[in-house]
């Protein structure tokens, strides 16, 4: 509702001159995500998945949620775990039907940093 | 959403006072033991060892205040991202026990003040707060960045807590300077120890620089490892941004040099007293800049992390040049129709009016700016006097901002005045701004037209600053596009030309001769000023946002 794109133009403004821009935002910080099992093996159609993320910091998985985010933004929490390599992160993805997804996830770096980000993906049916 | 936003700042603004806080203690325990020789037979006077403690004491209770603060914001943002706090994992972090390690070490150090204070001379009050100040500087490693990587952690956290060290003992230093000089307007042991401490601090200063470059260096190479990285991601952009601040910051303090040692070949040479206090003053608005940087650092992921989200120098360098600035803007009701898909996580769709309306809201922002700095310039011509009146412009920004910052709200959107006002955290902090700029336009054109406002002039200077640090802490850029980052390019860059413009106007006010003249440095350092507000305008009237 409130978008920063409107939030930022009239904000950077002020903010400039005597910047006050206290902006809020979606603080995003430190610890991002380096590789996924996502690119070399896609999602199929009907089939839960484990979707493995590699994080260029360690991550403190209790203080940490992955969302599964489908059409009309509806956040649907995954279960996480700790993968073997430092960094890993197993997600459990349910079976999905056709269509794009993303995962939201909201995680807390060792180095005390939180962060959001979001990675988009597809379900196409095999041909 | 509201509670998450503010707390998700104030996270971020304690962090750098924090790092100016942990510099202020570790800062004044050096200047003591080396400039002041409190453990030898040339210790300093009393009196100017209290003041000295008095600083050490502000700098022991900010940092037990931000630190104590900053791991219950911390738990308050996890708290409000979560949805819960899982109190016991919470605790369980290396920050929240690192954080509660410096908590109690900072009150260590307010219990040691209280002591010294009873007996500023006794030296071993002096080297049981030595033996504080180790673990306060040690504890610091388990607060970086390294803390949570995977290779060389161990060789990357010593090196930066080499690093803050060093810093810390140059603006912990500055400070003490400050304090000294302030001393020495009304007490005679001060003013005598003015030119042997700008003589003392002088190759402390140079070691630490020294120290800083040495560990900087390696440190750079390592997180941010190409060209593209360097000016392409926020991470390198910001360091950048910190290395120019820090060529600032090196000529005031070579101007100082100077000045020392002109006065040890020529005790007559009175620069040591007329302009040097007013270098370190605006050195010390650079300094705080550099801090702020570093701490807004600590929040970014390394260039090194993020090769695919790194844009090109070429991108970058687009961002800043000069066009044809938008003068019309898209409807509201165009602007509404394609918010929904534009914040969309999943099917996002660009919004073309979202990005012209934003467009134009930059670019009209940008020719107010510009227009202030070109009346504000031809104010320095005396047939242009009633150019002096460009403050005015700051009034016209703020109304244009009311109107159009906030489309979904009142006057143009849908949702009341107090009900967006408090309702929504990104809008207060608007209408913040809103009103500040109007405040200020009204104070600095009445500081600047009527003689009997004087006291007002150091108003300005000081918000430029705090506006300036404020662009600089919030450079978190939304690393999902590269063309967020892009945004941040110029967010950062005129955050540092906003703290050059604070240092600049602040000692053209400093800068004036007995008679009442500003001198010739003030007026240059004015005129530095205004050409940075000139610049930033001219950056804002050419901004194109990335469309995403
Ligand atoms: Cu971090």
């Amino acid at each position: 509702m409130f978008s920063p794109k409107s939030f930022k133009a009239g904000s950077l403004a002020a903010a400039l001159t005597l910047g006050t821009v206290l902006a809020a935002g979606d603080a995003l910080a430190h610890a991002v995500v380096t590789e996924s099992s996502l690119k070399e093996h896609p999602i199929q159609v009907n089939h839960a998945t484990k979707v493995v993320l590699f994080f260029n910091s360690n991550v403190e998985l209790a203080l940490s949620k992955v969302f599964l985010v489908s059409k009309g933004d509806v956040h649907q929490p995954v279960d996480i775990a700790r993968g073997k390599k430092p960094g890993e992160v197993m997600i459990s993805v349910p079976a999905l039907t056709e269509g794009d997804y993303a995962l939201k996830y909201k995680v807390f770096a060792a180095d005390g940093h939180l962060t959001e980000d979001v990675i988009r993906f597809k379900v196409t049916a095999q041909r | 959403m509201y509670m998450q936003g503010l707390a998700n700042f104030i996270d971020d603004f304690l962090g750098g006072l924090m790092l100016i806080s942990y510099a202020l203690v570790v800062g004044s325990i050096l200047w003591s033991f080396v400039i002041l020789k409190v453990t030898t037979a040339e210790v300093a006077a009393e009196s100017v060892l209290s003041r000295s403690i008095k600083v050490l004491h502000i700098g022991a209770v900010a940092l037990a205040a931000s630190v104590g603060t900053k791991l219950v914001i911390k738990g308050l943002v996890l708290a409000s991202t979560l949805g819960e706090l899982p109190l016991g994992a919470y605790a369980g972090t290396v920050q929240f026990q690192a954080g509660l390690l410096r908590f109690f070490l900072a009150l260590g150090f307010l219990w040691a003040t209280r002591k010294l204070s009873e007996s500023p001379a006794d030296p071993t009050g002096w080297k049981t707060t030595l033996w504080l100040t180790v673990p306060l500087v040690i504890s610091g490693a388990w607060l970086v960045h390294a803390v949570g990587r995977f290779e060389e952690r161990a060789l990357l956290m010593a090196t930066t807590v080499v690093h803050q060290f060093a810093a810390a003992v140059w603006f912990g230093c500055v400070a003490q300077l400050l304090a000294l000089w302030r001393a020495a307007r009304k007490d005679a042991d001060a003013l005598a120890l003015w030119p042997v401490a700008i003589g003392r601090f002088a190759n402390m200063g140079i070691a630490s620089v020294v120290l800083l470059l040495l560990t900087g260096l390696p440190l750079a190479w390592v997180y941010i490892g190409s060209w593209d990285g360097l000016f392409g991601t926020g991470y390198g952009s910001l360091v950048v941004t910190k290395v120019w601040l820090l060529l600032v910051a090196l000529g005031f303090a070579y101007l100082n040099n100077r000045a020392g040692r002109r006065w040890r070949e020529n005790p007559g040479d009175n620069t040591l007293i007329t302009k040097v206090p007013y270098y370190i003053e605006a050195e010390t608005f650079i300094l705080i800049g550099i801090l702020f940087i570093a701490a807004t650092l600590s929040s970014q992921p390394p260039s090194v992390d993020i090769p695919d989200r790194t844009a090109q120098v070429s991108e970058v360098i687009n961002m800043f040049l000069p066009r044809v600035p938008k003068i019309h803007s898209p409807s509201h009701e165009a602007l509404m129709a394609g918010e929904a898909g534009r914040v969309a996580v999943v099917d996002k769709v660009p919004s073309v009016a979202g990005q012209e309306w934003s467009d134009y809201n930059h670019n009209v922002a940008g020719l107010f700016l510009t227009g202030m700095g070109i009346f504000a310039m031809l104010s320095y011509v005396r047939r242009f006097h009633w150019a002096q009146y460009w403050p005015l412009g700051f009034i016209g920004l703020s109304i244009f901002l009311f109107f159009r910052s906030d489309a979904e709200t009142w006057p143009l959107g849908p949702i009341g005045f107090w009900e967006s006002t408090f309702g929504n955290g990104e809008v207060f902090q608007h209408r913040i701004a809103t009103l500040l700029a109007f405040v200020l336009g009204y104070m600095e054109l009445k500081a600047r037209t009527r003689p009997d406002a004087k006291k007002l002039q150091h108003i300005f200077p000081m918000l430029c600053a705090f506006g300036g640090i404020l662009l600089l802490t919030h450079a978190h850029a939304q690393f999902e596009l590269k063309s967020e980052f892009l945004i941040q390019s110029t967010h950062t860059t005129m955050g540092l030309l906003a703290v050059i413009m604070a240092s600049g106007r602040w000692l053209e006010l400093r800068l004036v001769t007995p008679d009442g003249q500003s001198a010739v440095e003030g007026r240059i350092a004015g005129f530095v000023a205004i050409l940075a507000m000139f610049i930033i305008g001219n950056f804002l009237m050419f901004y194109r946002e990335p469309l995403y």
